[in-house]
């Protein structure tokens, strides 16, 4: 193979690329719109519920549960401002302990509990919010629950530390990112192909093994750089910079072996772009596991982009190293192999 | 322009649509975006956390927890499942009930309960998840509640249920990608393989073409947007008003499509255009997302105009009155999009003269 000729490809490839502004434009626009959606979402995770209470005076076991995790409750000053701040979204409920109450709590009454909601609020969390305060009651008035829980937690505690949203969309951007390149690469063959000049190549010095590695090259370098910048930009590579890109490159390798596959498959270019939109829906499934955990079983393991969001997701969400996501990166580049020489020799069968 | 003629160009156009991919595509993907986005967001955006339960003696502690409205209770057979379960996310706590618990609890007796926690589960769910099942066991054992809990609501903003929110999504991408796309790739395929220039050589005029090509967009536009809300049960008590809008949205939609395929070269270009500016004709649906956006941001994009008057008929029962200022907009849309596509028309005509 003659590598001075696959990179005239390549730079051909690239100048038709950015030749057309427009094209280029659009990509590039692309980029910076999964960028700006990263940005507009929240950067951070309000995990705890945030209730208010308006008591004279502050029963024992409420002094004791604002050591509760998952709970922040703030006093307000009068039963006015507390119903104010219910109103406008500060706090998700109020509580109003009157004097009266508490007497009877403390002397093992009954008492009677004011409960504020804002009007949005959905009934479920209504329910939950009621069952915490009949919960303190029941604290409150000596009720002991003979029951022992022993917690244990499953996979690494994130109470105080959890990814938000956005870094969690951060995988499915950059597989979306990559996978549509696999269109991108499909056209451009199949605009070869329908153009027949790919066979005026042919009868140059160039060879088949020279074509594909010249598409290759193109494919995976405007795919990895896309990707790459996303990530660069959003921070994404912050930590495991050098696994993060290695796992982009590999998911840009695939993406550009699925490419020939599409190429070689689709009967011109509309039914190449038309084939092409539900691969990418497929090829990104493994991110929305990502984005909502507990959706999907494992047979969403024999989708070769799981490997890909799973690893950005592991290295850039948790920090994991090689030890952690070796095997994944592994598995990724024995589906490329898989997926590239099928798609070189459906694509060769073609030409020929 | 001949309306026999037309005629015969959309009959073409359906009896060769269901061999064209992009055809199937604006019918089957709306049904698929509608299950997926409902499921996504449903998900995603629950309220209550999931709780796991293994009950080997179909105890009263796990009847109650699977009805109580603040959990999403599941059962499970096996440590392992449930510890499964855990690990993935499914459930935020798996909880393995000893057996015989009932008469432990009611006995007062010490029992022990083995909690999984889920280690990316919110403090808020974990603790709601453990004032929940502490809650039910107090029932089981038959402690008496020491208080009465008087609950009132406050303000005038309304909880709007996931569902109601992903609809407008849902619609407007079967009006559009029905409505636009077909008539979009189709004129563009027209035009690359040049069989737009061997047409208008005959008696047929470009205006022909256009409208054939234009109502095959419209009939899949309404079709589908129908079948979306019918299937999501969101059709209303006024049918003919809604069909009314559904239509008009398809018509600008379909005006839409004809103008991406007089203007692009090719197809790759329609492509990159729509993945370019498909998050300007879906914004106004994102608005309906997340209440917390002011509403007027959704009326600087036009296809609000569709979607607003959809929502106001399905979801609150809107007459005329309600909807008529956005329906007026639409019309002007849809006229101001028809001199477009006229001065398109004319510059088509000489490129292909």
């Amino acid at each position: 193979m003659n590598w001075r000729i696959v990179r005239v490809l390549v730079a051909k490839d690239l100048t038709l690329f950015f030749r057309n502004r427009y094209f280029a434009l659009i990509t590039g626009l692309a980029v910076f719109a999964y960028a700006g959606i990263y940005f507009a979402m929240p950067a951070s995770v309000d995990e705890k519920l945030a209730i208010g209470l308006y008591a004279p005076q502050l029963p024992p076991v409420l002094e004791e549960l604002q050591q509760e995790e998952g709970l922040t409750i703030e006093q307000a000053e009068s039963e006015e401002a507390l119903k104010d701040a219910v109103i406008e979204g500060r706090l998700e409920a109020g509580i109003i302990l009157s004097a009266e109450a508490i007497q009877k709590l403390l002397g093992g009454q009954k008492a009677r509990i004011e409960l504020y909601f804002p009007s949005d609020a959905p009934d479920e969390f209504k329910e939950a919010i009621i069952t915490l305060v009949r919960e303190l009651a029941y604290l409150q008035s000596g009720q002991v629950l003979t029951v022992e829980v022993s917690e244990q937690v499953l996979g690494r505690d994130m109470l105080g530390n959890q990814i938000p949203p956005r870094d969690r969309m951060l995988p499915l951007f950059a597989v979306f990112i990559i996978m549509a390149e696999t269109l991108g690469l499909a056209s451009l063959i199949s605009e070869e192909v329908e153009g027949r000049t790919v066979t005026a190549l042919m009868v140059t010095p160039v060879n088949v093994r020279g074509f594909f590695a010249a598409k290759g090259v193109s494919g995976v370098g405007l795919a990895f750089l896309q990707a790459a910048l996303l990530m660069a930009v959003t921070g994404g590579l912050n930590q495991q910079p050098v696994i993060l890109l290695l796992a982009l490159l590999l998911g840009a390798c695939l993406a550009t072996g699925v490419g020939f596959l599409m190429a070689a498959l689709g009967k011109d270019l509309m039914s190449v772009m038309a084939w092409g939109i539900p691969v990418m829906l497929i090829l990104s499934v493994p991110a929305f596991g990502v984005l909502l955990p507990g959706t999907v079983s494992d047979w969403i393991k024999v989708i070769p982009s799981y490997y890909l969001s799973d690893t950005v997701h592991l290295s850039a969400n948790f920090g994991l190293g090689w030890d952690d996501v070796w095997q994944n990166l592994l598995i990724l580049l024995g589906f490329n192999a898989v997926i590239i020489s099928l798609g070189i020799a459906a694509l060769r069968r073609k030409l020929q | 322009m001949s309306v026999r003629r037309v005629g015969i160009l959309l009959g073409k156009e359906f009896s060769r649509g269901p061999r064209d991919f992009i055809f199937i595509f604006a019918i089957v993907a709306p049904l698929f975006i509608s299950l997926v986005m409902t499921l996504v967001f449903g998900e995603l955006f629950a309220e209550e956390p999931g709780l796991g339960i293994l009950d080997r003696a179909s105890s009263r502690v796990s009847d109650l927890a699977m009805q109580s409205p603040s959990v999403d209770g599941r059962r499970f057979d096996s440590v392992d499942s449930l510890k499964d379960a855990v690990e993935s996310g499914t459930v935020d706590m798996g909880v393995v009930l000893p057996a015989g618990i009932d008469e432990m609890l009611r006995r007062g007796e010490r029992t022990e309960v083995t909690a999984y926690v889920w280690g990316e589960s919110l403090a808020r769910n974990r603790t709601i998840l453990t004032t929940v099942v502490d809650d039910i066991m107090r029932e089981v054992a038959g402690h008496e509640a020491p208080v009465e809990i008087v609950t009132a609501t406050l303000g005038d903003t309304e909880s709007i249920p996931w569902n109601d929110r992903v609809l407008p999504l849902v619609v407007l991408m079967a009006v559009i990608f029905g409505g636009s796309m077909v008539p979009a790739t189709s004129l563009v395929d027209e035009r690359q393989k040049r069989t737009l220039t061997a047409l208008v050589v005959t008696p047929t005029t470009l205006e022909d073409v256009f409208l054939a090509k234009g109502l095959l967009g419209v009939i899949i536009s309404v079709v589908m947007g129908v079948l979306i809300l019918a299937i999501n049960q969101a059709f209303g008590t006024q049918p003919l008003m809604l069909l009314t809008v559904l239509a008009m949205g398809a018509v600008l939609a379909a005006e839409f499509g004809i103008l991406l395929g007089t203007r692009m070269k090719d197809i790759t270009t329609l492509f990159a255009t729509v993945k370019a500016i498909g998050i300007f004709l879906y914004a106004p649906a994102i608005v309906y997302l997340f209440p917390q956006v002011p509403r007027w941001v959704g009326r600087i994009f036009p296809t609000y105009y569709i979607v607003q008057p959809v929502v106001e008929i399905s979801q609150q029962g809107g007459r005329w009155p309600d909807i008529a200022l956005e329906l007026s907009i639409l019309a002007g849309l849809i006229t101001l999009l028809l001199v477009f596509l006229i001065l398109n028309a004319r510059r088509l005509k000489q490129q292909e003269a």
